[in-house]
C-alpha cells in the first residue's frame, strides 16, 4: 500500500524556492562570498603539466637583443635572445615542477596581438621586452612577474647631429628655478619634432599621453621606423622613440648612423624607465606564483645578470645562437609573411 | 693535369674496381642498384643546395616580402637543374626511357627526397618571406642538413653533408666518412664519387665531395678566424678547396 508523507512535499517546495532565490538578484553577492572564502582557481599550472605543452607568446617584430628575427637553421626555423633564454628557464623550471618533460608551443605574433591572445586564453604567458609600469587602459587587466630587466625605459635616437643638439639646447633651457616638473621637461625638450614609435609600444603609450606638442608617427615595428626615416618621405623623421636597451643595441650594432639622444653629461635621455617583466593572465595566481619564483631564484644565483650580459655586452652573431639555443617556433602560429609593416601620421590629439 | 687523372685512377681502384674483381657474393646486383641509386641521391641532393644557391639574392632580399619562392617553385628548378646534371626527368620517372638504365630503387627513393626537400622549403617559408630581415641562414648548407634529416628520417638509406670542421655538430663525420674525407682532402678536385662496402659487406657507403665555389668564400673565405654574417669563424679556404661530402649510407638488405 503506497504512502504519502506531506512533509517530504514540502522540503521539494522548499528546496525548489531556495533554489530560485539563488537564481534571482543577488546571487552575484553569494557568490563573490563563496570567492572570498576559497577563491576560484583555474590552476593553469597544473593544465601546463597535464597538456605537457607551455604556451608562450613572442613578439615577431625584432627587439633585439630581447627576441631577434626568426630564422631558418640546420634544425629548421628558430627564434633567439634575451627573452627567449628567459623563456628556456621557465620551461625547464616547469619540467622539473611537473616531473615530466614539458615542450614550448611558441606563438611568434605581433606585438599587438600578443595582449589580445592572452585575454582569450591562446596563451600562458608572454615575454617581450614588455614594461611591466605602463600607467594605460590598454593594459589593464594583466597581470606582471617580478621584473627580469631593471634598467630599462624609454629614449630616444635620431640621426641627425642638430637634432640631438636642439634636444640638449631644449633641456639645458629648462634649467630654471623651480623646475619644470620630469614630464613638461622631456615635452619641451621634444616639442615640434617628428616622433615614430612602434604602435602599442610604452613608447607609443608614453608619447601618446605626454608628448603634445611633437607630431607623432605610428610604425608597425622599429625596421619600418627606421624604414621611413630612410626613404625620408614627408613628415620626415626626426627621432624614433623606444625601448633603451633596444635602441642603444640598434645604434652600437645595427644602424651605426643613428645615435641615442644623450644630456649634457654624455649619458642616455631616459624619458621614463621600465622595468620588463613576464606578462600573464591576471587570474593567473598560481602560474605568477611559479614564474616569480624562476625569476627570484635566477636573480638569487646571478643568472640573471649573466643572461642581460650574454645578450647586451658580449660579442656574437645571432644564427649562431639560434642554431645553438633557439627556440623551435610553431610555425601554424606564425604571422604568414612577416610583414615590417609601415608607418603613418597619428591622428590629431 | 697527369695527378688529378692518377688520383681519380686511384680512388677508382681502391673503392669501385677492386670489390667487383673479388668473388662475386650473391648480393652484387644489389649492390650495383644501390650505388647507383646512392649516386643519384647524393647528385640530388647536390642540385637541391645549388638552387638554393641561385636564389641566394632573392631569399636575402630585405625589401621583398613574398618572394615567391614557393615549394612548387623549387621543386620545378630543382628538376630542371636534375635533368641538366644527369639527363633524368624527375617529372617522368616512372616513364624513363630504356635508354637510361634507372635502378626501380632509385624510382622510389628520388620523388622521396623531392618530397622532403619541398617540405623543408615550404617550412622555411615563415623566414623567407619576412620582410625587413638581409640574412636568413637559409643557405645551401641549412637546407641540405634539413633535407637530409628528413628523407633519412622515411627511408632507411641514411643521407649526410659532413666535413672535417662541421659548424654543426650534427656533421660531424664518423670514422669511415673521415678516413675518406682526409684521403679526398690531400688530392686535387675530381668529379669522382668514393663507394664501398662495411660491416662485412652488408652496407654500402658512398661519399661524393662538394668543392668550394666563389660563392662559399663568402662565409667560408679569408681572413681565417673573422666572424661570417651568421657569427662563425671563416676557415680561410679558396675556391676549389674540398668543403665536405654528401655520404650515403644504404644496408644491401633493403627489400
Amino acid at each position: 500500500m503506497d504512502t504519502h508523507d506531506p512533509r517530504s512535499h514540502n522540503r521539494w517546495v522548499f528546496g525548489l524556492l531556495l533554489w530560485f532565490s539563488l537564481g534571482m538578484s543577488g546571487c552575484g553577492l553569494i557568490y563573490d562570498a563563496v570567492q572570498h572564502v576559497a577563491p576560484v582557481s583555474s590552476d593553469e599550472l597544473g593544465a601546463i603539466c597535464r597538456r605537457q605543452t607551455v604556451r608562450i607568446g613572442m613578439a615577431a617584430e625584432p627587439f633585439r637583443p630581447f627576441v631577434f628575427p626568426a630564422i631558418w637553421t640546420d634544425e629548421g626555423a628558430r627564434v633567439t635572445g634575451l627573452d627567449v633564454e628567459l623563456g628556456r628557464a621557465i620551461i625547464e623550471a616547469l619540467s622539473q615542477h611537473c616531473g615530466k618533460p614539458i615542450t614550448p608551443n611558441l606563438h611568434l605574433v605581433r606585438f599587438r596581438d600578443l595582449f589580445s591572445l592572452l585575454n582569450e586564453g591562446q596563451l600562458d604567458l608572454f615575454i617581450s621586452a614588455v614594461a611591466a609600469n605602463v600607467p594605460s587602459p590598454t593594459r589593464a587587466g594583466f597581470a606582471y612577474s617580478i621584473p627580469y630587466f631593471y634598467n630599462g625605459g624609454i629614449s630616444g635616437i635620431t640621426s641627425r647631429t642638430e637634432t640631438a643638439e636642439l634636444v640638449r639646447a631644449n633641456l639645458r633651457a629648462q634649467v630654471t628655478s623651480p623646475p619644470p616638473d620630469g614630464l613638461v621637461a622631456n615635452e619641451r625638450a621634444l616639442a615640434g619634432l617628428t616622433i615614430a614609435v612602434q604602435e602599442w609600444t610604452a613608447a607609443h603609450l608614453y608619447a601618446e599621453a605626454n608628448l603634445k606638442t611633437s607630431r607623432l608617427v605610428l610604425c608597425d615595428s622599429l625596421p619600418a621606423a627606421f624604414e621611413s626615416a630612410d626613404a625620408a618621405t614627408a613628415p620626415a623623421i626626426d627621432v624614433i622613440l623606444g625601448a633603451e636597451p633596444v635602441l642603444e643595441f640598434m645604434v652600437a650594432r645595427v644602424r651605426k648612423d643613428w645615435r641615442l639622444l644623450t644630456l649634457d653629461t654624455g649619458k642616455p635621455l631616459f624619458l621614463t624607465r621600465g622595468h620588463y617583466a613576464v606578462v600573464m593572465a591576471e587570474e593567473s595566481y598560481r602560474l605568477r606564483w611559479f614564474v616569480n619564483n624562476v625569476l627570484f631564484k635566477l636573480d638569487e644565483a646571478g643568472k640573471l645578470a649573466e643572461i642581460r650580459r650574454r645578450w647586451l655586452e658580449e660579442s656574437y652573431a645571432f644564427p649562431r645562437r639560434a642554431a645553438t639555443e633557439g627556440l623551435p617556433l610553431d610555425v601554424a602560429k606564425m604571422v604568414a609573411h612577416y610583414d615590417q609593416g609601415k608607418c603613418r601620421v597619428a591622428p590629431a590629439r | 693535369m697527369k695527378n688529378a687523372r692518377v688520383a681519380v685512377t686511384a680512388m677508382f681502384l681502391m673503392f669501385v674496381a677492386i670489390p667487383f674483381i673479388l668473388p662475386t657474393p650473391s648480393w652484387a646486383v644489389d649492390r650495383a642498384e644501390a650505388e647507383e641509386t646512392a649516386r643519384l641521391l647524393a647528385k640530388l641532393l647536390k642540385a637541391g643546395r645549388l638552387v638554393i644557391e641561385q636564389n641566394q639574392l632573392l631569399i636575402d632580399d630585405q625589401h621583398k616580402g613574398n618572394k615567391g619562392f614557393t615549394p612548387e617553385v623549387f621543386e620545378q628548378q630543382l628538376v630542371q637543374e636534375f635533368r641538366q646534371q644527369t639527363g633524368i626527368d624527375l617529372a617522368k620517372i616512372q616513364s624513363t626511357p630504356a635508354s637510361i638504365s634507372l635502378p626501380s630503387l632509385a624510382k622510389e627513393l628520388l620523388p622521396a627526397f623531392v618530397l622532403a626537400s619541398k617540405e623543408v622549403v615550404r617550412d622555411a617559408q615563415v623566414v623567407i618571406n619576412q620582410r625587413g630581415i638581409g640574412y636568413k641562414n637559409f643557405i645551401p648548407a641549412t637546407y641540405g642538413s634539413q633535407a637530409a634529416a628528413r628523407f633519412s628520417k622515411q627511408s632507411r638509406v641514411r643521407l649526410k653533408q659532413t666535413t672535417l670542421e662541421p659548424r654543426n655538430p650534427k656533421n660531424e663525420p664518423d670514422d669511415y666518412e673521415a678516413s675518406v674525407l682526409k684521403w679526398l682532402s690531400g688530392r686535387p678536385r675530381a668529379e669522382a664519387y668514393v663507394s664501398e662496402l662495411t660491416d662485412q659487406g652488408q652496407t654500402l657507403r658512398v661519399v661524393m665531395p662538394i668543392y668550394y665555389v666563389p660563392a662559399c668564400l663568402t662565409c667560408h673565405g679569408e681572413p681565417k678566424g673573422d666572424l661570417d654574417i651568421s657569427g662563425y669563424p671563416k676557415e680561410g679556404h679558396r675556391d676549389g678547396d674540398l668543403a665536405g661530402a654528401i655520404t650515403v649510407t644504404a644496408p644491401l638488405s633493403l627489400r
